[in-house]
């Protein structure tokens, strides 16, 4: 196998060429399809924001409760204080399964986004 | 602890990182193999290596430290860091992706229109990524000085050259395996030693010296404003981290990126278990430790500690080799990802010019870390995700999601930042770790808000430059690719 010597004048050419987006020209060219591409970017930040808001909520009502709960800094469970069990590891699944419907929910707006497309 | 051991340890860490780095070489031609690994890394592949690179000194001595002596105010450092994960899937990783830059300047510069702004950024990223390693290379010299008695620069030194040899050698495609060994690696390396230690333990009958509530040292429990500002800095930081982000390069598509970053989430959650294991063993068998000033130690120190003879000795040789591939996973990332862009700014783009960067880029924080001393892993770690948080995520952030962002309010932004938080750091550093307040020591909780309102004011009281090309752009980031199937 030869050895190729591959420079890359990257300045002149931000952006490499990657995988083109489906129906690209549908954004730059038409009223319709800058349309379609603001509302999914809107769903998409909605979407974002919704999680975000919720995990940071459940995580803040979790620390209320551990620190200023009446008695829960005194209960254990199989000899493990709860605080420990809670911050140690039952937060981690909370942040797997926001990220899991998240995962789906953002897959379906970018399914629901090439439906409309197709369907012009 | 036998010296030997560790020694040993460490050297098959490093010459199997070689061996891998120069296997890559083999298969790595292109300017894109160098840089992102030609973009073909399947998703379990480039969670591990992720995974491998994230996990730093911090996360692997500095998080057991902080837990033995401070409980649980230090569980939120592993909570944040993996949380951090979640911000970066939810807000960056599929745009990021689709972006289709190699760097965080190129990103900037491909949706800003502005080649100031792309000087900039990267000004701003090689600032954070030397602050990164300098940790890294005080974890490698604290490592080196307790287990084998050598000096402390032999650590720091040994790192830096073995990182510059791989990366030199085969870029990021042979990092990409490297890499996500390591991450497995890591996961053995504080897991089995300590599910050892705990059957050992319960298996005697040992009992506890102290119970797991209470403090080994006087310290005081953190205040609302300490884990709110950690917090902040945790989840803004890791969005804006170089190493991490150039990592998503090398997923094929935006959807890819997604999944990935899933598997991230739970790679680190099954990780961040051992640590605070290793933490509560630490406060109830051995608070000694954290008395003696050794708690960043903690995880190096406990198999021969509680166990002793050849098992310990075995056990401890694990643990030095896991330590190690943390510090050279992060460090070999933080290079890459430093050289591209040093290389694609200085040298033009080259293979050679990335070389030259790569060596560079690790030379410099080297320097560092002998004019400085050893702070608290976990702790200094967290200022420099305060410091990418208060400069970097902001205009990824609004660049992503917001049309009206100019290329005056990002520089604004990211120069408002950088100079909150880092003179937060430096007034912080010189009136002594201790004996700063609480809004210096964890500056995120207004230096971060602070750079966001400047980026968006300035960006509205300069909406005249919002490029032409943001339809394109902002198109280009969130439209889906088109599936692979009808691709073909």
């Amino acid at each position: 196998m030869t050895r190729v010597r591959v420079t890359a004048p990257r300045q002149s050419a931000p952006l490499a060429p990657g995988r083109l987006p489906s129906h690209r020209e549908i954004p730059e060219d038409s009223d319709s399809g800058r349309l379609f591409v603001r509302s999914l970017i809107r769903s998409q930040l909605r979407l974002a924001l919704v999680v975000a808001c919720g995990f940071l909520v459940i995580l803040s009502v979790f620390a209320l409760i551990l620190v200023y709960g009446p008695g829960v800094a005194e209960i254990r469970i199989v000899g493990i204080p709860l605080n420990w069990l809670a911050l140690g590891v039952g937060v981690y699944p909370v942040i797997g399964l926001s990220a899991w419907l998240y995962n789906r929910a953002a897959a379906r707006n970018e399914a629901r986004y090439r439906d409309l497309v197709e369907d012009k | 602890m036998n010296p030997v051991v560790s020694l040993v340890a460490f050297l098959a860490v490093s010459l199997t990182t070689a061996v891998i780095g120069f296997h890559g070489l083999r298969i790595s031609r292109t300017t894109g193999d160098f840089y992102v690994a030609s973009r073909t890394v399947p998703p379990w592949w480039n969670a591990s290596a992720i995974g491998g690179e994230y996990l730093s000194a911090a996360s692997f001595l500095g998080v057991a430290g902080l837990i033995l002596l401070s409980g649980t105010d230090a569980l939120w450092f592993p909570v944040g860091y993996t949380a951090g994960y979640l911000m970066l899937l939810l807000f960056v990783a599929a745009p990021l992706r689709r972006s289709g830059a190699y760097t965080i300047p190129d990103f900037t510069q491909a949706r800003l229109d502005s080649a100031l702004v792309r000087r900039v950024t990267s000004l701003v990223v090689v600032a954070v990524g030397w602050l990164y390693i300098v940790p890294q290379l005080h974890g490698a010299a604290l490592t080196i000085r307790i287990t084998t008695g050598l000096p402390s620069w032999v650590g720091s030194t040994a790192v830096v050259v073995v990182v510059c040899l791989t990366v030199v050698a085969g870029g990021m495609r042979s990092i990409t395996f490297v890499q996500a060994f390591q991450y497995w690696l890591k996961l053995t390396a504080l897991a089995v030693p300590v599910v050892f230690v705990l059957l050992v333990l319960a298996g005697n009958g040992t009992a506890p010296q102290a119970p797991l509530t209470l403090n080994p040292t006087s310290q005081a429990p953190a205040g609302a404003y300490q884990h709110i500002s950690l917090l902040v800095a945790l989840l803004f930081g890791t969005l804006g981290l170089p190493h991490v982000l150039v990592r998503f390069y090398t997923n094929p598509d935006g959807q890819s990126a997604r999944r990935t970053t899933l598997i991230v989430l739970g790679l680190l959650s099954v990780f961040y278990l051992f640590p605070t294991l290793s933490g509560a063993l630490g406060r109830m068998f051995a608070p000694e430790l954290a008395q003696s000033g050794q708690a960043d130690a903690l995880v190096l120190l406990l198999p021969g500690r509680l166990i002793g003879g050849t098992a310990g000795d075995v056990l401890s040789a694990l643990v030095v080799a896991g330590a190690f591939a943390a510090f050279l996973s992060t460090t070999s990332g933080l290079v890459v990802s430093l050289s591209g862009v040093i290389s694609q700014d200085v040298f033009g783009g080259s293979v050679r010019g990335f070389r030259l960067a790569a060596v560079l880029a690790a030379v410099v924080p080297l320097g560092f870390a002998f004019m400085t001393d050893t702070l608290a892993l976990a702790g200094s770690v967290g200022l420099v995700f305060a410091f990418t948080a208060s400069t970097i995520c902001p205009v990824l952030l609004l660049g992503i999601w917001w049309r009206g962002l100019t290329d005056a309010g990002a520089i604004a932004g990211m120069l408002t930042g950088a100079l909150l938080c880092g003179g937060a750091m430096v007034a912080g550093t010189l009136m002594g770790g201790g004996n700063a307040p609480a809004w210096l020591a964890q500056p995120a909780a207004w230096s971060v808000p602070a750079a966001f309102a400047v980026t968006v004011a300035v960006s509205i009281m300069t909406n005249g430059r919002v490029p032409s090309s943001v339809d394109r752009v902002m198109s280009r980031l969130h439209v889906p690719e088109r599936p692979v199937a009808t691709e073909r």
